[in-house]
């Protein structure tokens, strides 16, 4: 894929990718209103009518309906732009030489019902070529995107400790189309990759991250909460593998730093949900910041106010990666 | 009229017997035609006159050398022994005999004494006199006494007969008997000898626990009988194994009482319902157990609410507060009509406001007052931490400690924790282990006189105690 004038498709895609339940669709609606909390002008733009109206959706009922998004049941390939601000918006007092055009990022995700990129439906080919085509698709989109959002559960990992089954297959058949294609760097995958410890707001999380004196204050959070670090989020990663249900998790260590130059992997922590706060404080709480509310034979639901932490972040950090050295 | 000579003797051998000091000795002679008959009579340990006999006949005295020798009369001398007796009393019953004549000189000789003349045996005399001897000393009931308080028990007496009783006499005492040893209850009466008891009987009978009207009539000097308490049997117990028999404590007491019964009124509604019948019945059962010693408190909690937008919170609710046992199932009624509270959104629906319960129940339990206070807790639901933690439970919005507040219940005196839970002991919270640490109970099953026992809030049977207690206000 190459780079694309201002106008019209995006410059680059990325994708996002994780296990069923790792919080995909709810990092989206989270992104969604993590732009529209910010006070700059970034922005996300569906790329087409079903792509703009899940993002609708998906977004009121995470923040008006304290809900989470419903559960993806068929397989469809949404398309979004992360559009962002413009010179003449910045109102700086300085003035540019000539001016630049927006920067766009693409993000398209298949959203998919669970297994999917797991190593089991690889087996099960049923001849039609409905299991095959989402799974082409996908490929595609891997293929032809630079930038990879790859959601890491740690919840899912203490209970099931499957992300490993999620990760390697298809970088594994990535890899193998790659090279096919002449596309391998250096024996590794062109992508930036970021990522996204999910369900940082879970007590089980940011205990963990505590424990391990891995909590960053943040001054200029104007709530207070916690945070960790780029640099310390590969240590928490790596501690979360070793708690995992399967004790695979360090192979996930492992699939990333043989896939990819680790100078273009970055790791975040993050929480769609965010910390509740209460309305009169303001303050984020140690005793009490869980933002799920359980319903008597539901899903969750969510307690107070979304305060999405570190959705955004990924996606800027891929834009400026992909916008800087896109074809190093 | 003069007094007949039968009559005149029976005086003054009454005489001499009342006269007989504990350790003094009377010594009787019956001259008779062919014998005499030397009645020796002193008291024993407890102050009973016995007295013992012999005779010696002429024919035997005389058997060898005839009346002409010194032989018969230091054999007579010696068979009467007077100089080691007190008082003496010489009785003649053959006046007109060479013989009888004889040998009461040699006795006169030896002790001078009046010679009361008789014309019947004496035996009969003496032993009329001794079986109607007022007594020397008091004769008394071996009690138990408890000291309410401590729960403490002593062993002490009761005066049956005081001294100077005759045959004949009455005396009647209320005691209350609990289950007894392998001999049941034991009435044993005692003398006192300075600080000394000293047994004089003992009975004993299996009796069913209750208070007794016991009769106890003097029959004759060392013997009392009792009625009013059914076949009593001898006993044959010497004085130290009866006083290491004697328990030094009472059984746990029962009651006063104070029952709080917690409520869990969330969750199914049929499981609420049980929950209310099975407090009922516990109620019901106690109320007739402890009759009128037992109070009651009735608290109901459900879930916490945590959507800021809704009404919220249903609080914790105590509907009866120590109150009679008829008064809590009063209470307990519109409860049950209710049924189910705090269901389905914005409550939530994997804890309980058990904290909230604790705080309620911690903050009207008063410290001063010295009762055995039971917590009943009914349900089954987890409490809310007191800050948010692995459990993923939300923590409490006020925010109670659950912990904290029960142990502060648990320490306080004399209360218990007991838990009827629906949950298996191993799916149960800590928690419930904790609220339950004195008895549980499932649901499903429960044994209610079981429970009641653990918490010793039903009649004990544990602990015998051996002797008829005396309460000190009778
Ligand atoms: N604690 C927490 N749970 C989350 C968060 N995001 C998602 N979840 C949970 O994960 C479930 C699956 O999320 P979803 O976005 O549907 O995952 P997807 O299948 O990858 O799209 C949700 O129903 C939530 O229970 C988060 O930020 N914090
Ligand atoms: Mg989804």
């Amino acid at each position: 894929m190459q780079s694309d004038p201002a106008p019209g498709p995006p410059a680059h895609d990325i994708a996002m990718w994780g296990a069923p339940g790792s919080g995909k669709t709810t990092l989206l609606a989270a992104l969604n209103i993590a732009l529209m909390r910010r006070k700059d002008d970034w922005k996300i733009i569906g790329s087409d009518a079903a792509s703009s109206d899940y993002l609708i959706e998906r977004t009121n009922a995470l923040s008006s309906g304290r809900v989470f998004p419903e559960a993806s049941q068929s397989l469809e390939h949404y398309r979004w732009t992360l559009v962002g601000p413009t010179e003449r918006h910045k109102r700086r007092w300085w003035r540019r030489l000539r001016p630049a055009p927006p920067l766009k990022i693409g993000i398209s995700m298949v959203d998919a019902p669970g297994g999917l990129f797991s190593a089991a439906p690889l087996r099960t080919g049923n001849g039609s070529g409905g299991v095959d085509d989402p799974r082409r698709r996908l490929m595609d989109n891997l293929v032809k995107s630079r930038g990879l959002v790859f959601l890491f559960d740690p919840i899912r990992e203490f209970e099931l400790g499957d992300a490993f089954n999620h990760l390697h297959p298809p970088l594994t058949r990535l890899a193998e189309k790659m090279l096919e294609t002449g596309e391998l760097r250096d024996g590794k995958l062109p992508h930036h990759v970021a990522v996204c410890i999910t369900k940082f707001d879970d007590p089980r999380v940011l205990e963990t991250a505590e424990k391990l004196n891995l909590l960053d204050p943040a001054p200029d959070d104007e709530y207070g909460f916690p945070r960790v670090s780029s640099e310390d989020a590969r240590d928490l990663f790596r501690a979360l593998c070793e708690v995992s249900a399967s004790g695979n998790a360090d192979m996930v260590v492992n699939a990333l730093d043989q896939f990819f130059d680790r100078t273009r992997v970055e790791f975040f922590v993050t929480s769609s949900i965010g910390f509740f706060v209460r309305p009169q404080t303001k303050t984020f709480d140690w005793h009490d910041y869980q933002n799920l509310l359980p319903e008597a034979g539901k899903d969750l639901r969510i307690r107070g106010q979304v305060h999405p932490i570190n959705v955004v972040e990924p996606m800027l950090w891929l834009g400026q990666r992909l916008a800087s050295g896109g074809s190093r | 009229m003069p007094e007949p000579d039968k009559a005149l003797l029976r005086k003054a051998v009454a005489r001499a017997v009342a006269g007989l000091t504990a350790t003094g000795r009377l010594t009787i002679v019956e001259v008779a035609a062919d014998a005499m008959t030397v009645f020796r009579i002193h008291r024993d340990d407890n102050g009973r006159p016995r007295c013992h006999y012999w005779s010696l006949s002429w024919g035997d005295l005389t058997s060898e050398h005839g009346w002409g020798d010194e032989s018969p009369r230091q054999a007579v001398l010696r068979a009467a022994d007077l100089p080691s007796a007190d008082e003496v009393v010489l009785v003649c019953s053959f006046p007109d005999g060479a013989e009888a004549s004889r040998v009461l000189g040699w006795l006169s000789e030896e002790r001078p004494a009046a010679v009361h003349p008789v014309d019947g045996p004496v035996t009969a005399i003496v032993e009329d006199v001794l079986a109607s001897d007022p007594l020397s000393r008091s004769y008394d009931l071996v009690v138990m006494r408890a000291d309410h308080p401590s729960g403490r028990l002593r062993l002490g007496s009761k005066q049956l007969f005081p001294i100077g009783a005759v045959p004949g006499t009455r005396a009647e005492v209320t005691v209350r008997c609990e289950p007894g040893d392998e001999y049941g209850t034991a009435f044993a009466v005692v003398t006192w000898q300075g600080r000394e008891p000293r047994l004089l009987s003992v009975h004993s009978a299996r009796l069913t626990p209750g208070r007794y009207l016991l009769t106890a009539e003097l029959m004759r000097p060392g013997k009392v009988r009792f009625t009013g308490l059914g076949e009593l049997t001898r006993d044959p117990r010497d004085w130290s194994d009866l006083v290491a028999a004697a328990p030094s404590q009472l059984p746990p007491r029962t009651g006063p009482a104070h029952l709080i019964c917690a409520v869990e009124v969330c969750g199914p509604d049929a499981k609420v319902e049980e929950r209310l019948s099975r407090v009922r019945q516990v109620v019901s059962f106690l109320s007739a157990e402890l009759a009128g010693l037992l109070r009651v408190s009735l608290v109901a909690y459900g879930a916490h609410s945590y959507d800021d937008r809704s009404q919220g919170e249903h609080p914790v609710e105590v509907a009866a507060w120590q109150v009679a046992p008829e008064h809590a199932l009063a209470a307990l009624e519109p409860l049950e009509e209710r049924g189910a509270i705090t269901e389905g959104y914005p409550y939530y629906p994997h804890a309980a406001q058990l904290e909230d319960m604790l705080d309620a129940v911690a903050r009207r339990l008063s410290t001063s007052e010295h009762m055995r206070t039971v917590l009943l807790t009914v349900g089954d639901r987890p409490p809310h931490p007191v800050r948010a933690n692995r459990s993923l439970i939300l923590p409490c919005p006020h925010p109670h400690d659950w912990q904290s507040l029960l142990s502060r219940v648990q320490r306080r005196p004399d209360t218990l924790l007991a838990a009827i839970c629906d949950r298996r002991d191993a799916s149960a919270h800590p928690a419930w282990r904790q609220l339950g640490a004195d008895a549980v109970a499932h649901l499903d099953a429960l044994d209610i006189r079981g429970l009641a026992t653990d918490l010793g809030l039903s009649a004990p049977a544990a602990l015998p105690i051996p002797f008829p207690l005396l309460d000190e206000t009778e």
